[in-house]
């Protein structure tokens, strides 16, 4: 269109204006072109699970073993061209047996396939930018004469390396097929997938939920062959319009019975709720499993005793269950650490992944060292960060006389201490050493607070230490 | 027909949590037994509330030794616990500290902690924790929000059905109406003691007790009334009268 109306890319503004007053000038926004560019990558993914993006317009696409889906590639490429026509883009796709050929072809040649080893008939006619050099290596080749790649492929290979770099030769060694050049594709490729097309599109939560069970049972096949579990698997739900929705769950452990992945996905599209848009339907999903993990063959129980191994799995599904309708990192449990800093002691950590090292010695460790050391005893509840209190002390090392916390004030009537625990002194960030006390209020609260700092360290000029409360005692 | 529609209706309008529950779990202190009827009714909901905001550590002690309370379902390695909590709760009040619970006799590796965004979710939760046959006891922290009878009235028939044991922390008591089994208004008394108050029980009269928690024993213990201002009398048998 543009061009029909004598415009074309690198003329000014000004001048375009001038032959054409009612133009409507759009500024460039590259960050928003690469978020189309990668949605559009999003949504090749229907075609193959390697798309990569190649910025700031083009898409790479590896569709070995995987044209045969739609009747070859010739099939392939006038779906994916009715396709991108439909949503208003216009398009050049090429195949070929290399990224660089297929590049050159899509960019400067012939939109067309062509078969591997034609690499050379294809290229020779084509411009040297077609190789994607840098535009001075272009020009610096075109003053000498060499404008098409036809001129270079027969000339010796160590004077050209000397004077135009060995990137030049890279480029059309990786071109030709002759070295390998890797695809980095946009999204991780799993290990396992399976896809289904639909006829007609689907849209209700059950027609998807059904869909799902089928593509878990076929992956189920290809995990058990293997001996693997899914630890996390993701839905992709390609919808007619183009946009994609892409539904991941977690695991504790590894799974692969098609009902337990059904009620994951069942949480998972509750907690959408509205944010699962069908849209006008979908027409393609594929189940993938993201991170695979060894899963020892299901055994059933014997005598449908409660054992252990029975107990863990049960948990390990309500883990599952509750992690993806709330989030993973609501889910928690308890580990303890080797530290003798109360907060870093012990730490909650997702379930999920707590309970796939479950072997963890962590509290056992600690009831040894708590009987050995006759260790003080411990808050049931620690805040999340020590909260400062205003505190007032009898002596200077001794514990608190009264202390305000939360705007309210506590008379100390007894307390317990002082336990020092020292900062961690071997880092920069530890932090000075803390004397807590188990104090008791008139009303029979019971805290723990600590000083943070000693009067011993007080040196000329600092501030004084400071008092914090940590935790509540039942 | 007309008789067969009374049985059915017979078994929906069975109460909740009283008597067909699998049992009682015993506290091990006579007088409180006694008044719930044999021991605090498993599969069935309990609320406790703090006195005031300030008493939710006790109330939490209180929960916790609920919890601990010895169970014939699981042996060995225990049933596990699930602590679903407000996020402000958390916020507010501390979370559940490792070394703490573990003195307090709940081994911290059968604790699984859930923070839940909305009073939804938390219930929610609750009611997929008592579902799970591995979970022995749910504890859902509430700071202020109103629940509602009908979520109540969930919470107790996913314990009815399961066994096992719902119990619902409040920072403060509530005036909702609830089809709890028993009702319980915890505060700190002085010593390391709980001052637990019966204010609803479904099965029996109400009472009010102070308990000491010995974490040897991992239960509750009555406490030992004040000491008496005079010794007691020494036996002097062996003394001859003059």
């Amino acid at each position: 269109m543009a061009e029909r109306l004598g415009l074309h890319a690198g003329l000014a503004l000004a001048q375009a204006r001038a032959m054409h007053p009612a133009l409507e000038a759009i500024e460039e926004d590259a960050e928003a072109d690469a978020i189309l560019l990668e949605k559009i990558a999003d949504w090749c993914l229907r075609y193959t699970p390697l798309v990569a993006v190649d910025p700031p317009d083009g898409l790479l696409l590896d569709i070995t073993g995987c044209a045969h889906l739609y009747g070859g590639e010739q099939a392939l490429v006038a779906d994916l061209g009715a396709r991108i026509a439909q949503t208003g883009f216009a398009y050049d796709i090429a195949i070929a047996g290399t990224i660089g050929a297929a590049w050159a072809a899509a960019h400067f040649g012939k939109p067309a396939s062509y078969a591997c080893g034609e690499e050379r008939s294809l290229l020779a006619p084509l411009p040297l930018a077609a190789l994607r050099l840098a535009p001075d290596t272009v020009a610096a080749l075109v003053r000498v004469g060499l404008k098409r790649i036809g001129d270079i492929a027969d000339l010796p290979r160590s004077p050209l390396a000397a004077r135009f770099g060995t990137g030049l030769l890279r480029q059309f060694d990786r071109a030709l097929g002759t070295e390998h050049e890797p695809l980095n594709p946009r999204l991780p490729v799993a290990p396992y997938v399976a896809e289904q097309r639909f006829a007609e599109p689907i849209a209700r939560e059950e027609e998807v939920l059904a869909i799902l069970t089928r593509l878990a049972a076929r992956l189920q096949f290809a995990l058990e062959r293997r001996g693997d579990g899914a630890r996390r698997l993701e839905l992709a739900l390609f919808r007619t319009d183009g946009e994609l929705r892409r539904i991941a769950a977690g695991t504790s452990r590894p799974l692969r019975d098609p009902a337990q992945i059904r009620t994951l996905f069942v949480e998972r599209l509750a907690a959408l709720a509205d944010a699962f848009d069908p849209g006008f339907g979908f027409d393609m999903a594929r189940l993938s499993v993201l991170v695979a993990e060894p899963c020892p063959p299901e055994q059933i129980g014997i005598g449908g005793g409660e054992d252990a191994a029975q107990v863990d799995r049960q948990v390990g599904q309500l883990v599952d269950r509750l992690s993806a309708r709330l989030g993973a990192r609501r889910v928690r449990a308890l580990i303890a650490q080797d530290s003798h800093i109360p907060e870093i002691a012990a730490v909650s950590l997702p379930a999920q992944a707590a309970l796939a090292a479950a072997t963890d010695p962590g509290w056992q460790s600690f009831r040894h060292f708590r009987a050995d050391t006759e260790l003080a005893s411990r808050p049931l509840r620690l805040l999340q960060r020590p909260e400062p209190i205003e505190a007032v002390a009898e002596v200077p090392d001794g514990p608190p006389l009264r202390f305000r916390w939360r705007r309210a004030l506590h008379e100390v009537i007894a307390a317990d201490g002082p336990e020092r625990i020292e900062g961690a002194w071997w880092s920069e960030h530890g932090g000075p050493a803390r004397d807590y006390f188990r104090v008791e209020d008139k009303s029979g609260l019971r805290f723990w607070l600590f000083r943070s700092g000693l009067y011993r360290d007080l040196t000329q000029g600092a501030a004084a230490p400071t008092w914090f409360l940590h935790g509540t005692f039942a | 027909m007309l008789e067969q529609l009374r049985q059915r209706l017979q078994a929906l309008q069975k109460t909740v949590g009283i008597g067909d529950g699998p049992g009682a779990l015993p506290l091990g202190i006579a007088p409180i037994d006694a008044a719930l009827g044999g021991g605090l009714a498993r599969g069935a909901l309990h609320e406790i509330a703090a006195v005031s905001e300030a008493h939710l550590a006790a109330a939490t002690g209180f929960t916790l030794g609920l919890t601990s309370l010895p169970s014939p379902r699981l042996r060995g390695e225990g049933e596990r616990v699930c602590w679903i909590a407000e996020d402000m709760a958390l916020a507010e009040s501390g979370a559940p500290y490792g070394p703490g619970l573990d003195a307090f006799g709940l081994a911290p590796e059968r604790l699984l902690t859930v923070s839940a965004a909305q009073p939804r979710d938390l219930l929610w939760a609750m009611e997929e924790a008592l579902r799970c046959r591995a979970v022995g006891a749910v504890i859902g922290e509430l700071r202020d929000s109103a629940v509602g009878t009908v979520a109540l009235r969930r919470l107790s028939l996913a314990a009815a059905e399961s066994g096992a044991l719902a119990l619902l922390l409040r920072s403060a008591p509530s005036r909702e109406a609830s089809t709890a089994a028993t009702r319980w208004i915890v505060g700190t008394a002085s010593k390391t003691c709980f001052a637990a108050q019966l204010v609803r029980n479904r099965r029996g009269p109400l009472g009010s007790w102070i308990l000491e928690w010995s974490d040897s024993d991992e239960r509750f213990l009555l406490a030992t009334p004040a000491q008496p201002v005079a010794a007691p009398a020494l036996d002097r048998s062996h003394r001859q009268v003059a």
